[in-house]
């Protein structure tokens, strides 16, 4: 086969001889056309001019709430950058500089190293330049070759809110940000990334596309033409509008201000974020520049930690609302019935210990109802003996505590839910009895929760398990799949004790309500004791008005009883959301 | 001895004018050097001069090896080929990408030398198939054996290294005794598709079908078939990429252009040219280009070396270097018409085929005809693998172009 006989036509070969004279002509043209034709050009403009390619930065999308109030605005500063190649000389420029506008040579020096690429790409030498700054610098601009002064537009954040927990802030790449992104082609060093939040979280949204300048520059350096036709225009980053109120988000975050802790908001049939304030905060103004070093040590130095957002990465145990998530597995599967009573004298001994109720003197003669909607103790020590620990920490996952959320935002933290493998690796297989679980199935013990899987499992609650995912972006909307759902005989009951946990004249909760006509409330409180001092006070619930539910979920540390501390706060939060929804319709307007 | 006597029987013209190349090479690289000092160890002049030496040890070994191995192992050498190329993405990746085998003290790109194998493979297949190539179905298996590894060295991701893999399919075919009329049909929808976006270009493209189809006369109902769906192919795709959205197109634009950077590409190009440009007919002398030594050029050991030598050394140098090319692919593809076998002959044709997509589109790049893609100059731009892959094709070269079978 090898010598299979090769029968070439010439006219194949000519037309391959052809093609390649055809390529070769071309080229040459080309070559004449750019070496001998166009030579002289080409010449002066390597000799006597350099072309300077400058980018663009792109303004970041703008980040709205739902009713189209800007949050989050951009707008202009201006840097001063030097190419290499063309700065020679560097010491003394830059002391020159440094006489003219002030800025010390350091800064400048510590900035030319740090974002040094190559010698023919520029490196920011100082920003946020004032006018002054730029009317010397141009004076000056002879002896200055190798140094322009560029655009950089700059987030802008507005008086109104804080906000800092939920939008994040922005700051420039570094070294080790830059090799996190997987199109680092497109990050240059000193870009600005969103750090944190929102910023963060739809970075590949909010980013913009740079744009590219063209510049003949004479041999020392200075622009002789602006090549504006060859100009490629930036494209500004999308804008992201959130589900935030920023007027129910503002009265919040002013209630929240003699508080340390937490209060969520959400409308719980869309699954979207209204309010979203964690106690003590900053406001995003703190963090866009203009903080010096010692304003930074405070903040990181403050005990209250209000760098923190405790509604996603703050761990607190849930204390008695927990209650309602035993009380789910015992409904459906029949354990006890909604008419079991027991009696409630204040205390109750298992084993060797002695399990108190929290009101002293006991509640007597109790029902379920009533065991929900006075908090008590006993009863649930009792009932929970019916089930298993398996049983009880599967369903509080069903109800998503023990992992994220999946909200919107870059960090969460899974909290902790005790399962018979984790007390086995603590305590040793016989380390720990089942007084450990009717420590647990009380929301007290090692159980752990976020704010916002309460949140969660408020929407849940309130819609029968037809809510949607936790969410700031509006039109993000998604279904929250779990994996088991209850009767509806476990939900009518349920709903039935929550409200009357409210309604009811001895209801720990019944401080929630503000009482507006047409205004069905219903929760839960929580009194979680924990080693830090006094317990935290927790409110979970929701209001129905008409079709809407507005889910509310208030934490405070230390606060002391849920139903005393927690529960007015989300009164506060209903009464101005609704009364406002009565009364004056439709007037949204910011400032 | 045997090495001696198959030099004898050798067209020994083109091992001279590869190796004058191979010498411009250096002098280009020694005049990039000068500013840094030749000896310094990151040279990459130093760096080149090294790799002459495995270079012609890996020349003489593919020259020295019989026709008939390369016969009855190309489908081995083939797997094998395969095998190398998809290995480097189990590793970790180089600048981001999946080209390199690392083994530590050296890095090898292996889709440098699927280039040739897979010429040796269509080879073998296209002479082993002679009396059916009038069939188009024949035709599937040569394009799988290329696109295959186009594909995984295109998700390496090296655009350029693909296009080159493909490129000797059509020559080969085309010097295998397939009708025109064939290519054609091989050819024109990729031709539909890129002249979709420009009207004029569309239109023209559209007669000028309308023409080959007259005057290859297929039979009618498949030529009216084929035209009409090559046309409604073309109509179609502005729609079917304003379906897409702009992140996926983004994504498909950056895929076939990763330089698209505006600070990378345009800049390349612009002083690429500006470059070439002042350099005139005479140049600028050796070691004397401002845009070469300001490094105002970039990547300029490899993939603008011409420019460099344009800057410095002028049109007329330039048209001796386009020459040497000329002589070297012409002489090629008269080995490959006189050849008495013909796989040797479809060979040759493959390698010329690749050496000339190398020299046309780096040279035309540097000047702005075609988009910048990384594609080195053979025996000129600085680069270990790919240097000794162009000696390893000059051996195959010279050994298929002797008329004695062993």
């Amino acid at each position: 086969m090898l010598k299979a006989e090769n029968i070439i036509h010439l006219g194949q070969v000519r037309v391959i001889r052809g093609v390649l004279l055809f390529l070769f002509f071309i080229l040459i043209a080309r070559y004449f056309q750019i070496q001998i034709l166009k030579h002289d050009i080409y010449y002066k403009k390597a000799e006597g001019n350099r072309i300077r390619a400058i980018s663009l930065p792109a303004p970041r999308g703008l980040i709205l709430d739902r009713h189209d109030n800007i949050l989050v605005d951009n707008y202009p500063t201006f840097v001063l950058s030097a190419i290499p190649v063309e700065f020679n000389d560097k010491e003394k420029k830059i002391g020159l500089i440094s006489d003219i506008m002030g800025i010390p040579t350091e800064i400048m020096e510590k900035n030319y190293s740090n974002y040094y690429r190559n010698k023919f790409l520029p490196v920011r030498l100082a920003k946020n330049l004032s006018f002054l700054q730029l009317s010397l610098l141009e004076e000056n601009k002879t002896s200055l070759g190798g140094t322009y002064y560029g655009k950089l537009p700059k987030r802008f954040y507005t008086d109104y809110l804080n906000g800092i927990h939920f939008l994040g802030y922005v700051g420039e790449i570094n070294q080790k940000k830059i090799k996190q992104f997987k199109n680092s082609q497109s990050y240059n060093l000193g870009d600005i990334i969103g750090w944190s939040g929102v910023e963060k979280y739809y970075e590949d949204l909010l980013i913009g596309e740079k744009g590219i300048d063209f510049f003949e520059v004479n041999a020392i350096g200075e622009i002789v033409e602006h090549l504006s036709d060859k100009t490629v225009q930036p494209v500004p980053g999308n804008n992201l509008k959130l589900s935030i109120y920023s007027k129910l988000q503002k009265s919040m975050e002013q209630l929240m201000i003699a508080y340390r802790g937490s209060i969520l908001i959400s409308n719980a049939n869309t699954g979207e974020i209204l309010s979203y304030v964690s106690s003590p905060d900053l406001s995003t103004k703190q963090l866009s520049g203009g903080t010096t070093q010692k304003d930074w040590e405070n903040i990181i130095a403050d005990s209250d930690t209000p760098l923190l957002d405790r509604n996603t990465s703050g761990l607190y145990p849930p204390g008695s609302i927990f209650k309602l998530v035993t009380l789910f597995p015992l409904l459906e599967e029949n354990k006890i019935y909604s008419s079991w009573e027991t009696n409630c004298s204040g205390a109750y001994s298992f084993g060797d210990r002695i399990f108190n109720c929290w009101k002293e003197g006991g509640h007597g003669t109790v029902n379920m109802e009533n065991a929900v909607a006075q908090s008590c103790n006993i009863y649930f020590y009792q009932a929970v003996q019916s089930l298993t620990l398996e049983k009880w920490s599967e369903t509080c996952r069903n109800f998503g505590f023990g992992y994220k959320t999946k909200i919107d935002l870059p960090e969460e933290k899974t909290g902790l839910i005790p399962d018979r493998q984790y007390l086995n690796n603590k305590y040793g297989k016989w380390g720990w009895s089942k007084g450990a679980m009717l420590n647990l199935a009380l929301g007290q013990g090692e159980i752990l929760v976020t704010p916002i899987q309460l949140l969660q499992f408020a929407n849940i609650v309130a819609t029968n398990g037809k809510t949607n995912k936790l969410h700031f972006r509006l039109g993000n909307t998604s279904e929250l799949l779990f994996s088991e759902n209850y009767s509806d005989k476990t939900w009518r009951l349920i709903q039935k004790f929550i409200r009357s946990t409210i309604s009811h004249s001895k209801g720990t909760g019944k401080l929630a309500d503000p009482h507006l006509r047409g205004l069905y409330v219903s929760g839960k409180t929580g009194t979680a004791q924990n080693p830090h001092g006094e317990p935290h006070a927790w409110f979970f619930g929701f209001g129905k008005y008409k079709e809407e539910i507005l889910s509310v979920v208030v934490l405070i540390e230390n606060g002391g009883h849920g139903g005393e501390v927690s529960a007015p706060i989300a009164r506060q939060a209903f009464e101005i959301y609704f009364s406002e929804k009565t009364q004056t319709q439709f007037s949204h307007a910011i400032n | 001895m045997r090495l001696i006597k198959k030099f004898q029987e050798t067209n020994l013209i083109l091992i001279g004018i590869s190796l004058l190349l191979f010498i411009i090479g250096l002098i280009g690289l020694s005049s990039i050097a000068v500013h840094q000092g030749y000896l310094h160890k990151t040279s990459p002049f130093i760096k080149q001069s090294i790799f002459f030496i495995p270079g012609i040890i890996l020349f003489i070994l593919i020259f020295y090896l019989p026709k008939s191995f390369y016969h009855k192992s190309a489908y081995l050498i083939y797997g094998f080929s395969i095998l190398s190329i998809s290995i480097p993405y189990i590793g970790k990746t180089i600048a981001g990408t999946y080209r390199w085998l690392d083994f530590g003290f050296i890095g090898i790109q292996p889709s440098e030398y699927a280039k040739w194998v897979v010429v040796i493979v269509l080879a073998r297949y296209l002479s082993d198939n002679n009396l059916n190539i009038k069939k188009m179905v024949t035709l599937i298996v040569p394009i799988l054996l290329a696109l295959i590894p186009a594909t995984i060295v295109l998700k390496q991701p090296d655009l350029g290294s693909a296009i080159i893999i493909l490129s000797p399919l059509i020559p080969m075919i085309y010097w295998s005794g397939v009708r025109p009329y064939f290519i054609f049909l091989l050819i024109a929808p990729l031709i539909s598709i890129l002249t979709a976006f420009h009207p004029l270009s569309f239109t023209v493209w559209g007669i000028l079908m309308l023409v080959i189809f007259y005057l290859s006369q297929p039979n009618l109902l498949s030529g009216v078939i084929s035209y009409f769906s090559f046309l409604f192919l073309g109509l179609l795709s502005p729609w079917l990429w304003s379906l897409l959205n702009t992140y996926q197109q983004k994504r498909i634009i950056t895929m076939l252009n990763p330089e698209l950077d505006p600070l990378g590409s345009a800049y390349q190009v612009i002083q690429s040219q500006t470059a070439i440009g002042a350099g005139g007919f005479w140049g600028k002398g050796w070691g004397q280009g401002t845009q070469t030594h300001l490094k105002f050029l970039p990547v300029q050991e490899s993939d603008f070396i011409i420019s460099v030598l344009g800057e410095e050394l002028g049109f007329g140098f330039l048209m001796i270097l386009f020459t040497l090319f000329a002589f070297l692919i012409y002489g090629i593809v008269q080995l490959a018409y006189e050849s008495n076998d013909r796989f040797s002959s479809l060979v040759l044709i493959g390698i010329g085929t690749i050496l000339f997509s190398h020299f046309f589109v780096n040279s035309a790049m540097a000047v702005g005809l075609t988009p910048v893609k990384g594609l080195p100059l053979p025996f000129i731009s600085a680069g270990g693998s790919f240097l000794l892959s162009c000696f390893m094709m000059l051996g195959l070269i010279v050994n298929m172009g002797r008329n004695t079978f062993d």
